[in-house]
């Protein structure tokens, strides 16, 4: 129980330190709003299109907006060696990484809760109908998002380009997920159940979430330490 | 004797890739519905081939790397990663040539085509990465992590593929049971693919040989500055 | 049609050999940089040991 100890100690740390200061999760929340309101000014979709890319659409702020909050996770940590700190600290890198995983989790969480009635509103779009699902889909969404997100953001604490480097190796690989979701978003923002092929989808999904976790936390010692 | 190898193994590829235009252009006949343009298919499926065999490899040259330390096979994996880069980008261009007659379109979001596409993406940001660390240990270290990450990805992406509708040929390698190629015309293929995989160990030598003579610099630097 | 057929899988046979020669020009002028590079450290290292 130590270990979740740990984890538990760190997420709560982060969304602290977060909550107080409020700027991932603000500039998250703007940026969500901004690209919605870009992207109706750039289709101006008509009732059917939206039906089509909802999804899509949907998904793409989520990853931009998040990719704002995960830069953040492990580049706070530089300021003050508050890093070397962390590291020499006698928890398992693993529970570093997964708490500050959660914490992420947590806010990108948020802002897409917050995001999707305005999506809705914006769009005339019934996010409703199929709410458990939908929840469902988000979740694990989310939780991909995060897992690479946060790795990737341990990977490039030390570059120079690090603000470059982060959405350049982060966006191929979480195509396939982004993939999974917003086809999915897409069918469950028009009412339809998930049946049939969309069971893959969601299969695609867990077996993405759980070999990234299971990757990271082997790897995470490797790229913080050596 | 390494110039030897070099040697032999270039013109072996030369002789085979040599015998074989003849066999491609005279031998082959056309194919019933795609005509002449189907013979891009002898550099575009060996290029592909190589290139997500060369992503396999340097990922476990990468892992072997994690456990031994021995920058020789973080070289080892840059090489092949950054050889099998260029046959990817073959690939694509190949197939999208191809589909611009076939499909009437250069680019189609067909799932291997994308998937495809998303390897390149994934090893081109390896490259960047590796552009972007100075410092030798560290950018082994990293870029072998990123690289592992890459080929599991690359492995989801391409399965997720098998489970979606494609317009993409499918297999027509009889060694993937396709059965779709006739006996006579699946040969010069096998054999374009013995020939640019003696190419791609050339490439990945030459490219080796100089990653050793920049782990060089940098140390005859160190000492320079130690001075 | 068959005329353009046949252009594409030139175009296409082409591009691919393009590619390759490309990248091993490349892979020239990266060693010859490199070498380059060598001679001239190794002068620094040697004039460094004299001095």
């Amino acid at each position: 129980m130590g270990f979740f100890h740990h984890v538990w100690t760190i997420a709560h740390k982060d969304l602290r330190s977060e909550l107080r200061t409020k700027e991932a999760l603000n500039a998250s929340l703007a940026f969500s709003m901004v690209i919605l309101v870009l992207f109706s000014f750039a289709f101006d979709p008509s009732a059917e299109q939206i039906k089509e890319f909802s999804g899509g659409l949907l998904w793409m702020v989520y990853s931009f907006a998040g990719a704002l909050a995960l830069n953040r996770s492990f580049a706070r940590e530089v300021h003050n060696d508050c890093l070397d700190a962390l590291i020499a600290a006698p928890i398992p890198p693993a529970a570093l990484f997964l708490g500050k995983m959660f914490a992420n989790f947590a806010l990108l969480f948020a802002v897409e809760l917050v995001s999707l009635p305005v999506f809705g509103l914006f769009y005339g779009v019934h996010w409703t109908d199929q709410i458990a699902w939908l929840l469902l889909v988000l979740f694990l969404g989310t939780w991909a998002l995060s897992v690479i997100g946060t790795m990737f953001s341990a990977l490039t604490i030390n570059l120079r380009l690090r603000e470059l480097m982060l959405p350049t190796l982060v966006y191929p690989m979480m195509i396939p997920a982004l993939m999974a979701c917003m086809t999915l978003t897409s069918d469950l923002l028009q009412g339809m159940p998930v049946t049939g092929e969309n069971y893959t989808w969601i299969r695609l999904l867990v077996i993405f979430d759980v070999i990234f976790t299971a990757l990271s936390i082997v790897f995470v010692d490797t790229v913080l330490v050596g | 004797m390494r110039d030897k190898i070099l040697f032999s193994l270039a013109a072996i590829a030369a002789v085979i890739l040599t015998w074989n235009i003849h066999t491609i252009f005279a031998a082959v006949p056309d194919e019933l519905n795609q005509g002449p343009i189907f013979r891009i298919i002898y550099f575009h499926v060996p290029s592909n081939i190589l290139a997500l065999s060369g992503f396999g490899i340097g990922m476990m040259c990468s892992i072997v790397y994690l456990f031994t330390k021995n920058l020789k096979y973080d070289a080892i994996a840059e090489g092949v990663t950054e050889v099998s880069l260029v046959f990817a980008t073959i690939g694509l261009i190949t197939g999208s040539i191809w589909g611009r007659i076939i499909w009437g379109v250069w680019w189609a979001w067909d799932v291997r085509l994308t998937s495809f596409l998303v390897c390149w993406l994934i090893f081109a940001g390896y490259l960047m990465l590796r552009r972007a660390i100075e410092e030798p240990i560290q950018r082994a270290r990293l870029s072998a992590v990123v690289s592992v990450f890459g080929t599991v990805d690359a492995y989801i992406v391409w399965k997720s593929i098998e489970w979606y509708r494609n317009q993409h040929p499918g297999p027509v390698l009889s060694i993937r049971n396709g059965g779709g190629m006739a006996p006579g015309m699946e040969a010069p293929l096998y054999w374009n693919l013995l020939a640019l995989f003696c190419l791609s160990i050339i490439l990945v030598m030459v490219r080796m040989r100089q990653e050793s003579f920049a782990r060089e610099i940098d140390s005859l630097r160190r000492e320079a500055h130690s001075f | 049609m068959e005329n353009r057929n046949v252009t594409f899988m030139i175009y296409g046979l082409v591009a691919a050999w393009l590619i390759v020669l490309g990248y091993v020009v490349l892979l020239a002028l990266r060693e010859r940089k490199l070498r380059k590079e060598l001679d001239r450290v190794r002068h620094m290292v040697e004039g460094g040991k004299q001095s």
